[in-house]
This record gives structure tokens, C-alpha cells and sequence, in this order.
């Protein structure tokens, strides 16, 4: 197939496209196209699309802009957590795979002398942490150590209360 | 750091991801009453499924807002949306299990009965029918919306160079169908 475009094709377009033809256009433009079979196949063609354009365009019944407005904000909004949680999913994977990697090298350091710290962990019991009195009257003859006890256990309870209102706040 | 401070970070991400919009709620409720019908139009027409028109131009707006480009005018923005629109039948397309929308049968893309109520008794709806889904595309957005060849190479992701042809091709070959339809419309009466 040639592909001859002819040179009054785009004069012919032109009034097509803006619903001029056979109108605004001379005799000698129509007869050309008459005789023209590349501008004939134009204006048969844009003529017809034209009317299925129009008649289109009148059967739409397009949604509610504000709808579509309202499902892209949620869209975005998904997609910007997404960036943002992705970062620290990587950061908790890392740090996992650290803890992970530590609790392996203690292991076998703990293998290769024999398990000591479940020594330490049986005689735990007769430690002083365990016994109130004790640490208690210990604590009464060093005062220092008591507010040390006491900021310790204020801190562990403040965070944790931060850390419940993260939480709920993530929720 | 301040809780103030962390809601004047999230207030400021809240603008940011505003701003990133290519426009805004009123301007976008404009460029939607003038765009909305003509889109509709193209996606009923090139698909031939008024219902899957209305499902593929309502994403079509989602992307377009959720792309965060900023478009040089409405008419860019347009072009924009119709080549969301083409990516977006071509998925669709693409989702009947094969490998090129130029291999799928015409009979798949056909005007059904039932789809084709707004135009049963018309010439264009069967023969843009018969015409390759690619064929209709370019046809549609050259004659109906009068787009240029760059701006259709631009819309379709096809080479500017093989528009031409393509579309004279298949212009050619729809005047014949549509000449062979009024022929023989004149014969039955």
C-alpha cells in the first residue's frame, strides 16, 4: 500500500474538526474532494467519529468528581505510609538480624567454655535481689543506691507509659 | 523533640501532600466537567464495554491525581489522562492471557449486542468493531479528538515516525468498511 497523503488534507481536516464542512468550504474544495480519494476517506471517517463522539458524549453519566478527588487522597495517603513504614521495616529487620547475631556469637562462646553462665543462673537465688529484707536494709544503709532504685523504677514506668501511648496513638 | 513540633511535621507533610497535586479541588472539578464525557467516550468506544468505561476512566482520574506531575495546562493534562487511559486498556487487554494486544482476536474486542445499545443501528460502531483494538485507538484519537501525530505517539507510546502509516492504513481501511456498510444499507431499502 502507498501512502499518498494529499496535499488538501489538512485544509479539509480543519473544517471537519470544527463542524465547517461541506458549509465554510468553496466549490472547487468539494470537488476535489469528490474526486480525491485520500480526502473522501477523511471526510467519511471524521464525519463519523465526530457524530460517535457527540453521541458519546451525551450517553456519559461521568462519577462524582469530589468521589474520585476523595479516592485519590486516600490512595496517596496509603502510598505515604507505605514510604514511610518501609524504612522501618528495614530498620526492624536489621536490628533483628543483629540481636540475632549476637545472641548466636554468645552462644557459641558460651559452648566453648563449657556454659558458665548456668551456674550463675542457679545461684541466682541466693543472690540479694531476691531476698526484700535484704536489699531493702542494704538500701536503707546506703541512701544513694535507694534513689538510684527509685529513678530507675520512675523511669521504667514513665516509659512504659510513653511506649502504651505510642502504641494506642499507632492504633 | 516537642510533641508541638511533631504535629507542626505532620501539618507540613499534610501541605506537602497537598501541594504535590497536580491541581487542586476546584481546578480539578473543572478539568473533570470538561474532560470527564470526552474520556468516558474514547474508553466505551475503543473498548466497545460501556461498563468497563466507567470502572477504566475512574481509575484513569485516580492515577492521574495520585501521579503527582505537574502538567503545562489543561491541554497537557488532557493529553496526559487519555495516555493513563490507553495504559490502562492495554492492562486490560493484556489480562485475557496474551502475550500482544495485536495478537488477541478482533472477535474478543468486538461491539456485543448487549454493549452495543448506544449504537446498534449506526455505521461506525460495527465497523470500528471489526477494526484491530490498536487500529481503533489510533483512529478514535486522531478523528474524534482530532490529536495530532505527535500527540498520538505521545498518548499511545507508539513511534511518531509510524503513526502516519499506521493511521492511513487503517483510515483506509474503515472508509471501505463503512462505504461496503451504506452500500449496503441502500440495497436493503
Amino acid at each position: 500500500m502507498t501512502l499518498r497523503a494529499c496535499p488538501r488534507e489538512k485544509e479539509v481536516r480543519a473544517l471537519v474538526l470544527h463542524g465547517q464542512w461541506p458549509e465554510a468550504s468553496g466549490a472547487e474544495l468539494r470537488a476535489h474532494v469528490d474526486d480525491c480519494r485520500s480526502c473522501g476517506d477523511l471526510v467519511l471517517v471524521m464525519q463519523a467519529f465526530q457524530s460517535a463522539r457527540a453521541k458519546s458524549v451525551a450517553a456519559a453519566n461521568p462519577a462524582s468528581a469530589g468521589v474520585l478527588w476523595w479516592r485519590a487522597q486516600l490512595r496517596r495517603r496509603k502510598a505515604a505510609m507505605d514510604s514511610i513504614g518501609r524504612p522501618i521495616l528495614g530498620a526492624q529487620l536489621f536490628a533483628l538480624s543483629v540481636t540475632l547475631a549476637i545472641a548466636a556469637v554468645f552462644a557459641v562462646s558460651q559452648a566453648r567454655h563449657g556454659f558458665q553462665v548456668l551456674s550463675w543462673f542457679r545461684e541466682l537465688p541466693q543472690s540479694l535481689a531476691f531476698h526484700i529484707e535484704d536489699l531493702w536494709s542494704s538500701t536503707l544503709a546506703m541512701p544513694q543506691w535507694g534513689l538510684l532504685l527509685v529513678f530507675g523504677l520512675a523511669a521504667v514506668a514513665l516509659l512504659s507509659g510513653v511506649v502504651l501511648y505510642l502504641d494506642r496513638q499507632r492504633q | 523533640m516537642r510533641w508541638e513540633s511533631i504535629m507542626e511535621n505532620v501539618a507540613t507533610g499534610e501541605a506537602r501532600l497537598q501541594a504535590e497535586l497536580p491541581m487542586d479541588n476546584d481546578a480539578f472539578a473543572g478539568f473533570y466537567e470538561r474532560s470527564a464525557r470526552p474520556l468516558w467516550a474514547y474508553l466505551a468506544r475503543v473498548s466497545g464495554d460501556p461498563s468497563l468505561a466507567d470502572d477504566l476512566a475512574q481509575e484513569s482520574y485516580v492515577r492521574f491525581l495520585c501521579a503527582a506531575r505537574q502538567c503545562d495546562g489543561e491541554v497537557a493534562a488532557r493529553r496526559y489522562l487519555f495516555r493513563i487511559a490507553t495504559n490502562l486498556l492495554k492492562d486490560h487487554w493484556r489480562r485475557a492471557k496474551s502475550p500482544s494486544i495485536e495478537e488477541i482476536p478482533e472477535e474478543l474486542f468486538a461491539v456485543t449486542a448487549d454493549s452495543g445499545q448506544f449504537e446498534s443501528r449506526a455505521l461506525l460502531g460495527p465497523a470500528l468493531a471489526a477494526m484491530r483494538p490498536r487500529d481503533r485507538q489510533l483512529l478514535w484519537l486522531a478523528y474524534a479528538e482530532g490529536y495530532s501525530h505527535r500527540e498520538i505517539a505521545e498518548v499511545t507510546g507508539l513511534a511518531s515516525a509510524g503513526i502516519r502509516l499506521l493511521l492511513f492504513r487503517a483510515r483506509r481501511r474503515i472508509a471501505r468498511l463503512l462505504r461496503d456498510r451504506m452500500a449496503g444499507d441502500r440495497r436493503a431499502q
